[in-house]
């Protein structure tokens, strides 16, 4: 354990690539909810429309 | 889907590479980036500072041309997919002059130098700034879209010359300036293939992170201008 802390100790472009990774991950996630949430609203404005 | 695995697998594969690839002066394995002279170590800013600001270009260029089909056929769908260009623009624009900014720290020694590219960023954020100030400041939303489809076109024509003209006919401190001897064009001859392929890799995940994000910014427009006219009703 001690070890793989002096390596990002030394290496700590790691670091910010798995800060970076995670920012992507949350931006990913949010934009396919979002995208998730627009399908859903426009599926129901056409069920109104239908009605 | 096949889409939206493609977008995330590539920009995942962009962060990864991009960042952890060692820099080295003669590269002898595929996953080893050259040394560029005056980039050095702050060379992998490539990888993320250029693609944004290629796309705040094309999200406006996009724009313009939506404003274009507005004023052509009255469609204000038109007009909505105008001004999620212009929104998701202009976050790319942002990204790039603060990242940009940060590299120029690291770089020259300050955040801001007023170099002919600073400068003329400066000068389309304030443009295209106006042109948000535009849209909110009318109500009646058929004028609105009129008068800012023709803002996207007129705005659109200064675009080339502060991008791709000014800053390269005037001296200046960024790579590619004037009287820049030292780097050149960056992406042709000072990269080796491993960078030149994850370079234009970077371009398409942000091309298709575009994509996504104005598809969802139009859609949204779209139904909000439903829902109030719902409302209305």
């Amino acid at each position: 354990m001690e070890s793989f802390f002096t390596f990002l100790e030394n290496n700590s472009i790691y670091i910010v690539m798995f800060i970076l990774l995670t920012i992507w991950f949350g931006i990913f996630a949010y934009l396919n909810k979002l995208d998730a949430r627009l399908k859903h609203i426009e599926k129901e404005i056409e069920k109104e429309g239908n009605e | 889907m096949i889409y939206k695995s493609l977008l995330f697998v590539l920009m995942t594969i962009i962060i990864v590479a991009g960042i952890s690839f060692p820099i080295v002066p003669h590269p002898t394995n595929w996953y080893e980036f050259p040394d560029i002279p005056g980039l050095e170590e702050k060379a992998k800013i490539l990888f993320y500072h250029v693609p944004t600001s290629w796309l705040a270009v094309v999200a406006f260029l996009m724009s313009m041309i939506y404003g274009v089909k507005y004023l052509k056929n009255q469609n204000l769908d038109d007009d909505a997919k105008s001004h999620a260009a212009l929104q998701v623009g202009m976050i790319f624009i942002i990204l790039a002059t603060v990242t940009g900014s940060i590299w120029a720290k690291f770089t020259w020694g300050k955040f801001w130098h007023w170099d002919p590219r600073e400068t003329s960023v400066f000068i389309l954020l304030l443009i295209y700034g106006s042109l948000f100030a535009l849209r909110s400041a009318i109500e009646n939303e058929d004028k609105r879209a009129k008068l800012s489809a023709v803002y996207s076109i007129l705005a659109f024509l200064t675009v080339p010359f502060f991008v791709f003209i000014m800053p390269r006919i005037m001296t200046g401190l960024h790579p590619g300036s004037a009287d820049d001897d030292n780097l050149g064009p960056v992406v042709d001859f000072k990269m080796n293939g491993t960078m030149q392929f994850l370079f234009y890799l970077s371009l398409t995940a942000f091309t298709l992170l575009y994509y996504k994000m104005w598809s969802i910014g139009y859609k949204s427009l779209i139904i909000k201008d439903k829902l109030l006219k719902k409302m209305l009703r």
